[in-house]
């Protein structure tokens, strides 16, 4: 398979993609689950596809190893790889990692003002530019509209479409009008896509709900799964 | 000599520059009735540690060679071998891994792991290496062995468990908790010498006993019986102990202690760590491989009535003659021994055996497996085998990096001449990453290395040591050539001079190469070039890869496939095929895309975040791709790939930029292609020069 071939038929093409580059307005889109379902392969996924499209990618990862995030890159780029037979796959991983850059900080050390400092200081050096930014380990425990708030304000002034993991608990049955669990079911709005993981014990494998998409709710989808071995998006 | 294998441990000490490795080896020679006196690395009283026996070593405060030592500790013998830090030394670490078989990694409490422990780390696991790690400068302000620990997890990967607690920090550093014991200990006496065993202090109690679930949580899932023993009741300090070694040997834990050398703290308990956690020469798996069997993999034994069976990784040509050091891995050596060195098939009688201790040494009779010795007089090569005469095994080579930095050097009298040859052929020897040649075009003598720091050694080693002056060109990048598209050639070399004339024609085509340097592959049918003349062609087409015609720097990356070509019943010759090879390769490259190849180094930077900007800026100045950031705090690491032909002087940008406040190691990573831009100024360039040099 060319790569070409490998964009188009990727299956995030479902989704309304909120991470197009800069012709539209910047998007915001999350993604949810409990702990380890899949959430960082999906962010992956999404960064891989929109570095394929030739954007360029600044994930941050909070609590995460830069190591460790490198790691899911590699293996995710070459399980799709694998899966659609890529060919020149070796170059096209050495191109994309060009496009790719990760931020990590502990816990404790990140914050929004921080990451707009560091998003400035890489935009205005001209030492990365990005098309589209990824937010994966951000703590939403106690009401977290006000810094998604925060981060949409950055994205719009930065001129970039981000995408959010946050992780839902069992125990708290808070849900919003749309189905987006707590602790984000008072932040829908600021979402314009939002894609809810689910495990399906029937089929043995992981749904997608896309909750909303493009700012539309109530269009779910869940023909999109999880292959549990690879984590990779599965069309069904 | 220890006689009880179980009882010997070889053992290695890496870790990041400054880290305190040879202030803890001289602390545990110290502890081990090996030294009667500490002297500090950078001491006042001007004796300098006993591993540093390099003056130059004692000068800079780092180690730069491995020294070897042994001790004796609890009526067990510890062979040490103590490391350099820097990342330009690093054949010295590997070469001390192959060997050992467990290693101690240290780590500084405030730095913690950073990109070097990093780098270290990553060798230890290539060579399997059991590790524990050992938390050191616990008296230094900001020490946070917790902190640390947990980067252990999350930046080494390691199963990092505790097995200690610190009674104070910093300035009130008084002591370790040993969890398995449940006991504080504390090190009394000017230099620590006496140890004191008391109850945990009242106000730590709850949290030892904290820390010591958590312990015991990790290490019972490598013992049923241990597992058994928590949820029932006490579990007993063998079975915890028991479960600790199992899984540092199956690496898949990694003991944490902890404490300060330089305070004389918990070092003794380190000790007993190694006795206790490391494996003994028969725990580990070694392997040789039998060449009169098809290169069959064997497994030894380290039974003493088994054949002989060494491995020299270290050669040294000091004061008292050409030391080789040998680990013994099976069978028994014994002065007046005649053994093969399989590698040229040739006897070696063993005149002297000596036990090294830093730079003095001590004279044995006999070595057994295990052991690491040094042999006197031997002539022979790193990396190479020796046996007894009943076989011929060999040890597998060891993973030796090309260099990818180079500079003349020109003495500065015939005396420096004279002395620099003497000096490059010792330090050729001892080091692989340390090559020389004459360049034939200028007739500079060139040394090429791993860094900028490897070959300042050595240079300034040369001085001290063998009174070699030499003025110093700028450093030279070693770049190469390699070819991006198939192209045919189809070449014939015809000279007709009276007499009998040269003929030969080959014809074929030249492809990139994914992995390797350079493949030949004959697909000649119907004799139209003879058996005899293939090997010609491959001669002539190795031949072209010594200078690219792109900027006449080394080619890699080429296969060379032939499939036709002619001959002369008169006129053909191995010199004509060799020469229509060139001619053929030549005709080839042209069409094939060629292009500049550069070493890319991985760099990383550390240091306060209120530079991050500025450190990423000055990477990306340099042509770097900035990898990744790591914001921890007011502390941050920068990881960028760069060229190295950008990264000449970078120390003395990066210390103006961040007033000295921020450091970078550097390794190298790939060779990439040059950017069109750069390769073409970088050609103009060479061309300007040999326009100078051919005037």
């Amino acid at each position: 398979m060319l790569k070409e071939d490998l964009i188009k038929k990727n299956p995030l093409r479902v989704l309304s993609p909120a991470d197009q580059g800069k012709s539209e307005a910047p998007k915001l889109g999350l993604v949810m689950s409990r702990a380890g379902l899949g959430k960082t392969a999906i962010l992956v996924q999404i960064a891989l596809d929109s570095m394929l499209r030739g954007n360029k990618v600044l994930h941050v990862s909070i609590g995460q190893s830069l190591e460790k995030t490198k790691i899911w890159y590699n293996d995710i780029f070459q399980d799709i790889a694998r899966a659609g037979n890529l060919e020149r796959a070796a170059d096209i991983q050495e191109e994309l990692m060009s496009q790719r850059m990760i931020m990590t900080f502990n816990e404790e050390s990140f914050g929004v003002a921080k990451l707009r400092e560091r998003l400035k200081d890489l935009i205005d050096q001209n030492i990365f530019q990005p098309d589209c930014l990824l937010v994966d380990g951000f703590d939403c425990s106690i009401s977290p509209e006000k810094v998604l708030g925060q981060m949409r304000d950055l994205a719009k002034d930065m001129n970039i479409n981000m995408w959010f993991s946050a992780v839902c608990h069992r125990g708290d049955d808070r849900v919003s009008k749309s189905g987006v669990p707590a602790p984000c079911h008072e932040a829908d709005d600021l979402f314009d896509t939002i894609i809810l993981l689910q495990p399906d014990a029937e089929k043995k494998c992981v749904a997608l709900n896309i909750i909303k998409r493009d700012g539309k709710v109530g269009e779910s989808r869940t023909n999109l799964t999880l292959d549990p071995s690879t984590l990779l998006i599965l069309e069904k | 000599m220890q006689k009880d294998l179980s009882k010997v441990r070889n053992i290695g000490i890496s870790a990041h520059i400054d880290s305190g490795k040879t202030t803890l080896t001289e602390r545990i020679l110290y502890y081990t009735d090996r030294i009667h006196a500490i002297h500090e690395v950078r001491g006042k009283d001007g004796v300098g540690a006993k591993m540093d026996s390099m003056e130059l070593e004692k000068e800079r405060g780092i180690t730069i060679q491995s020294a070897a030592t042994y001790c004796n500790w609890k009526d067990h013998s510890i062979n040490i071998i103590d490391t350099p830090g820097h990342v330009d030394f690093t054949i010295e670490v590997e070469r001390a891994l192959r060997v050992l078989d467990g290693a101690v990694l240290i780590l500084c409490s405030v730095g913690g792991v950073q990109s070097q422990s990093i780098t270290v780390n990553r060798q230890m696991s290539r060579y399997k290496v059991p590790r524990v790690v050992f938390i050191n400068k616990c008296d230094r302000t900001g020490a946070n062995p917790e902190r640390v620990t947990k980067q252990v997890r999350d930046k080494l990967g390691l199963n990092a468990v505790m097995l200690q607690m610190p009674i104070g920090l910093e300035g009130d550093l008084e002591g370790v908790i040993d969890l398995v014991k449940m006991k504080a200990i504390y090190f009394d006496g000017d230099n620590g010498e006496k140890i004191r065993e008391e109850e945990i202090p009242a106000h730590l109690l709850d949290e030892a006993t904290g820390k010591r679930e958590e312990m015991l949580d990790a290490v019972s899932m490598f013992s049923d019986e241990l597992m058994e023993a928590v949820l029932e009741g006490e579990p007993t300090e063998k079975m915890i102990k028991d479960a600790v070694r199992k899984g540092t040997l199956a690496l898949e834990l990694a003991p944490v202690f902890m404490g300060s050398a330089y305070k004389n703290k918990g070092v003794q308990c380190l000790l007993d760590a190694i006795t206790m956690y490391m494996p003994n020469p028969m725990d580990i798996r070694n392997v040789a491989l039998d060449l009169k069997n098809n290169e069959q993999e064997i497994v030894l034994s380290s039974k003493p009535e088994d054949p002989l069976v060494c491995l020299a990784f270290k050669l040294e040509d000091g004061r008292y003659g050409q030391l080789t050091y040998i680990r013994n891995y099976q069978g028994f050596l014994k002065k007046g021994d005649t053994i093969i060195n399989s590698r040229t098939g040739k006897k070696v009688k063993i005149g002297r055996l000596v036990r090294m201790h830093a730079d003095e040494m001590e004279e044995i009779e006999e070595s057994g497996a295990g052991d690491i010795v040094a042999l006197f007089g031997v002539d022979c090569a790193s990396g190479d085998t020796f046996t007894s005469s009943d076989v011929s095994y060999s040890m597998s080579s060891m993973h030796v990096p090309n260099p990818v930095i180079s500079l003349a050097i020109i003495p500065v009298d015939n005396k420096a001449q004279s002395n620099m040859s003497k000096a490059l052929n010792r330090f050729t020897k001892e080091d692989p990453t340390f090559r020389t040649y004459v360049d034939h075009e200028t007739n500079e003598t060139i040394v090429s290395g791993m860094g900028e720091l490897h070959l300042d050694v050595y240079i300034e080693r040369m001085k001290r040591e063998y009174g070699a002056e030499v003025k110093v060109g700028a450093p030279q990048v070693a770049y190469r050539e390699t070819i991006t598209q198939r192209a045919e050639f189809n070449y014939s070399h015809k000279k007709q001079t009276g007499g009998s004339g040269q003929f030969g024609r080959v014809a074929g085509y030249m492809e990139p190469l994914e992995e390797g340097e350079y493949e030949f592959v004959d697909n000649i049918v119907g004799g139209s070039i003879p058996r005899e003349f293939i090997a010609s062609c491959d001669k002539g087409f190795r031949k072209s890869l010594e200078k690219g015609a792109l900027a006449e720097f080394p080619v890699s990356g080429v296969r060379c496939v032939i499939n036709d070509g002619a001959a002369h019943a008169v006129d053909s010759s191995d010199i004509a095929f060799q020469l229509a090879a060139i001619g053929a390769f030549k005709e080839g490259y042209r069409k094939a895309n060629p292009v500049l190849m550069e070493p890319i180094m991985k760099v990383a930077v550390e240091g306060p975040t209120e530079f991050q900007g500025s450190i990423m800026g000055s990477l990306n100045q340099r042509r770097g791709i900035i990898i990744g950031t790591l914001e921890e705090g007011e502390y941050t690491v920068v990881e960028a790939e760069v060229p190295l032909s950008e990264m000449f002087g970078y120390s003395t940008v990066l210390r103006s930029l961040t007033q000295g406040k921020a450091e970078f190691t550097m390794e190298f990573s790939d060779y990439k292609q040059v950017p069109r831009n750069v390769a073409e100024n970088l050609i103009e360039e060479l061309r300007k020069k040999k326009k100078e040099q051919g005037k």
